[in-house]
């Protein structure tokens, strides 16, 4: 990690543990979806995005590729890769820690899925694609700080790469296809308008926060902020354990996840939940099994009980309740802790 | 690069747009699929493990990214470059020829590539004129696409396009969906593993479907076939013959799919339920509700069987009076006529029975303040007209197109410049048009030398709503017989409209003495139902201060941003009874509105009087503010088209 500027280490965050989870459980299960917080103005939102650079793992990468391919996975490959590969060339491995990119709100849709290289086409005469954000969001985070204020028309290119991981381009001149599977994380404000149904839906994970109301938790709030604010990197050293324990859990979890199990039972719990609840489409069940293995993982467990569905239930429903477009969507949550209190107690 | 996509086989469910789909690929003809529903219910899985399935079969997508060169093809740049040569570079339109072009979230393509993607849909021919190139190829492709309808509509030309229509839904059964969930996780933990898994029932699949594409060329059909394919396009009352054309078609793939011969009437029926849905049309004075024809058509199939040749007498060719028939037949919906029949010569009038409105005229106290819930939320049809060169809602997800200099939105195409300001050039565009002269001009060392006259600018085009004030009249009057529950639920509806189109939206409540700005200019609009619904009514009308009020609100908004298409919206019945300048209310209310009509603000009345006398105030508000003016009841869309969507 550059000192140069310096996070506000993701430990010394106080409360708001909906959140931390959340974002954890996606980088221990990268295929989670993703997560959206909504929550007023000051209430560590990219504070937290920030901070979880330093508690990303190492992924191996083929060495000089924009799009940072997995030298094992030949499935998702960008074409020079997969073209290497195939021809039995070796590709170089290097490590590297996973990222978290910037999608600004301001970004064009030429800059976010790419464009043709005009430097290159005026010095050389050559076509030649000029990769974009979304290639450099491949295998990394990629962050959207008021994603409710992105341009509509960036919204809809990023639906489509979300949806199969994979960027196609064409445009300008350019037909170019690379893989684009990122974990899309996204902060906004409520309060400056609303996310379109659909890229809410894309979004696997969703916690609200809001400002602690506990007094002495806020005056710590800001007695860390001054204290780290006044000396970063010592504030930071004071934390150098308690983020090495985290990223050694979470790396604990990844390994665990493989392991995790869950029966019929929870299975059909999940259906149950989802059809109870009436929400939209098979995504919510899939997503609550695998957030719910991914907390069990993250518990050090091999096997998915209720109460991991429990919570994953919380994380997982709230954005999908059916509704129309401006019908209340009120999340009855006791419904659902009936259902799973039913299917226990009917063991 | 290719992606392990799910295998098409293993997707639990979802019959409808399987059988859909390989029909599409057995017979070409039919001419494509939209699968329209809700999220999550594995539309483009399907689409792409079919792809995956059919090995001669190619499937083009058509990302939303596509700027028009790279859809109809453009001169190929590189070898105009380096060798002076002008060749056609090919571009979606070649690909996808003989193959499926598939466009995921169809409703949110941007206009200008929807337009050439018709005209080469509707000719089969990719005729390029550009850059110097000359050329033409042929292009016909299976178009299929996917959407949900919450993002926006298709207009009915481009609905037309796709052959057959399927909605899908999630699976309502506790096991069948935990065996989607078992097949999804297990397929994510080993993509590969998962996908031999189902290799032995893939290219089963893969065999059925050329031996059926073998098969087709003996299907017969015969007249009283085509007959009933004819009438039951009829009753559809569906534009042209692609109807009926699309059934036949369809019902020759499902005979070749099944192993048979002969085709029967149970195939002309199945057929016609995937290809009429989105192309049936409101018969005039139908009734919204009315489920779409399944009923009354069966009947009419039985008869046609017994009686071959014989039309029945309700088709005859005036669509009116068809109407007028076929509106007696269904017991179903219980018409108030009598509230109905009124005014407004060209618009079509939905009867829309509202049990509690009508005649319990002696309203209830005036002052006290009472909270009506929102009533039925229905689907509008186009309301904002369009008077100048702004194009009228065109179906998706856009109600104006605003050609701005502020270099944001879509890039699609490009133009020439014409004014001497260079702004946002088409690097592309202007390279080719560089291209082919590269060999004859100095270059100074660069591999390309560019003129003026080469320059091309981008041609953007920017989704950007309208900026709508709603004036919402909350007095005494309004809060009597219900009536405010029915408006909400028409400004509820309308903010529905609001909210798919993009627009930003605004509320001002006049009531007692003053008006209040409940909302400012936002683009929340679940914001603005919010503070819709905790509305309070009663007390007088001071209509002339919501008038003024609104005229300052959107003045204010104009400086901010010139940009903005700002358009008032004002409901009430008219009947002004407070001015805090102490004259006649109504006068001032109408000089407020005149102040509209002279800046040239698009405005739209809604006029809420249902009492037993109109006194038809609100129309004379119209008149003065130069508005448009509507009655609730005709807000509801009468199109099967946007009631389709609203049936999910």
């Amino acid at each position: 990690m550059e000192h140069a500027n310096k996070n506000y280490p993701f430990t010394a965050i106080v409360g708001q543990e909906k959140m931390k989870t959340a974002l954890i459980l996606n980088i221990i299960n990268p295929l989670l979806g993703g997560v959206l917080i909504r929550g007023e103005k000051g209430t560590a939102k990219s504070t937290a995005v920030r901070a979880l650079a330093e508690l990303l793992p190492e992924w191996e990468q083929v060495e000089g590729c924009v799009f940072g391919c997995d030298p094992a996975d030949t499935g998702l490959m960008c074409s020079s890769c997969a073209e290497k590969k195939n021809k039995g060339t070796k590709l170089d491995v290097i490590l590297s820690k996973m990222k978290v990119i910037d999608l600004p709100v301001s970004a064009t849709e030429d800059r976010v899925v790419g464009t043709l290289d005009i430097e290159h086409a005026i010095k050389k005469g050559e076509k030649k694609f000029e990769p974009g954000i979304l290639a450099q969001a491949n295998r990394n985070i990629l962050y959207v700080d008021e994603v409710n204020l992105l341009d509509d028309h960036v919204v809809d290119v990023l639906l489509d790469s979300a949806a199969m991981g994979v960027n196609n381009i064409e445009r300008e001149g350019v037909s170019f296809s690379h893989p684009a599977r990122f974990i899309l994380v996204g902060t906004m404000n409520p309060e400056e308008g609303d996310l379109r149904p659909q890229l809410l839906d894309r979004f696997g994970l969703v916690v609200d926060v809001a400002g602690e109301k506990d007094v002495a938790k806020r005056v710590e709030v800001i007695r860390r902020r001054l204290e780290f604010e006044n000396d970063p990197a010592a504030f930071s050293q004071n934390y150098e354990e308690l983020q090495k324990e985290l990223c050694d859990k979470i790396s604990g979890a990844e390994q665990m996840l493989r392991q995790v199990r869950y029966n019929d039972k929870i299975l059909e719990l999940a259906a149950k939940i989802s059809i109870e609840m009436g929400v939209d489409g098979h995504r919510a069940d899939i997503g609550m099994i695998k957030t719910a293995m991914t907390i069990a993982a993250y518990n050090s467990r091999e096997d998915v009980r209720e109460s991991d569905m429990l919570e994953a239930a919380e994380l997982v429903l709230p954005h999908r309740m059916r509704r129309r477009p401006f019908e209340e969507g009120i999340m009855d949550f006791t419904k659902v802790e009936e259902i799973i209190g039913d299917a226990g107690s009917g063991r | 690069m290719k992606n392990i996509v799910f295998p098409f086989p293993a997707v639990l469910g979802q019959e409808k747009i399987k059988k859909a789909l390989m029909w599409n690929v057995v017979n070409p003809r039919i001419g494509g699929l939209l699968i329209s529903g809700e999220k999550g219910t594995a539309k483009s899985t399907l689409v792409r493990g079919l792809a995956a399935m059919i090995d001669d079969l190619e499937v083009v997508e058509l990302p939303l990214n596509t700027t028009e060169d790279r859809l109809v093809g453009a001169i190929d740049l590189e070898s105009a470059i380096k060798h002076g040569i002008k060749r056609f570079e090919v571009g979606i339109l070649k690909k996808a020829h003989g193959n499926m072009l598939y466009v995921d979230e169809v409703n949110l393509l941007s206009d200008h590539i929807v337009n050439s993607l018709l005209e080469v849909a509707a000719s089969g021919v990719n005729v390029v004129e550009r850059e110097g190139i000359s050329c033409r190829h042929p292009s016909r492709f299976v178009l299929v696409g996917s959407m949900n309808p919450e993002e926006g509509k298709l207009r009915a030309q481009f609905l037309d396009r796709f052959g057959l229509y399927v909605e899908v839904k999630g699976e309502e059964d506790t096991r069948e969906r935990a065996e989607i969930i078992r097949r999804r996780l297990e397929f994510e933990r080993d993509p590969k593993a998962y996908v031999n898994k189902w290799a032995k029932e893939t290219i089963a699949e893969n065999k059925r479907i050329k031996c059926a594409r073998e098969a087709l060329k003996n299907v017969v059909v015969t007249d009283n076939a085509m007959q009933l394919a004819a009438s039951i396009a009829k009753e559809g009352n569906c534009a042209g013959h692609r109807a009926e054309l699309v059934i036949v078609e369809t019902a020759k793939a499902i005979v070749a799919l099944d192993g048979r011969i002969a085709l029967n009437a149970k195939d002309i029926r199945e057929a016609a339920e995937y290809a009429l849905p989105h192309r049936i049309r409101d018969i005039p004075d139908e009734p919204l509700s009315q489920p779409p024809e399944q009923e009354p058509l069966e009947e009419e199939q039985q008869e046609e069987q017994q009686q071959t040749n014989d039309n029945s007498p309700t088709e005859t060719e005036d669509n009116s009076d068809d109407g007028q028939q076929l509106q007696d037949n269904p017991p179903s919906e219980p018409e108030s006529q009598a509230e109905g029949e009124q005014q407004k010569d060209s618009e079509d009038i939905l009867p829309q029975d509202k049990p509690e409105a009508p005649d319990q005229s002696n309203a209830d106290g005036n002052d006290d303040e009472q909270i009506d819930e929102p009533g039925q939320i229905f689907m509008v049809k186009p309301w904002i007209m369009d008077d100048q060169e702004r194009i009228l809602r065109k179906g998706s997800g856009k109600r104006s197109l605003v050609k701005t200099s502020s270099m944001q939105g879509r890039y699609v195409k490009y133009k020439f410049p014409r004014e001497s300001s260079i702004q946002d050039i088409a690097f592309d565009a202007t390279l080719r048009a560089a291209a082919p002269f590269q060999r004859s001009r100095d270059k100074n060392g660069m591999a390309v030398a560019l003129q003026t006259g080469d320059i091309r600018l981008k041609v953007r085009e920017k989704r950007t709503g309208n900026t709508i004030l709603f004036v919402v009249d909350a007095s005494g009057s309004m809060g009597a017989n219900k009536r405010m529950k029915a408006v909400k639920g028409a400004i509820l509806s309308l903010l529905t409209d609001a909210y798919q189109k993009r627009d930003k939206v605004g509320l001002i409540a006049f009531r007692k003495k003053s008006a209040e700005l409940l909302l400012g200019i936002t683009r929340s609009v679940e914001l603005a139902q919010k503070r819709l619904q905790d509305m309070p009514t009663g007390g007088r009308t001071p209509l002339a201060e919501g008038l003024n009020m609104a005229y300052d609100v959107l003045k204010a908004a104009k400086v901010k941003d010139p940009d903005i298409i700002p358009v008032v919206v004002l409901v009430s019945d008219g009947r002004a009874n407070f001015a805090c300048s102490g004259l006649n209310a109504f006068d001032e209310a109408v000089k407020a509105a005149g102040k509209f009509a002279a800046e040239g603000i698009k405005s739209i009345v809604i006029n809420t009087d249902c009492d037993f006398i109109r006194l038809d105030l609100a129309d004379k508000i119209a008149d003065a503010m130069h508005a448009d003016h509507f009655r609730i009841e005709d807000l509801e869309a009468e199109s099967i088209v946007t009631a389709l969507s609203m049936s999910v």
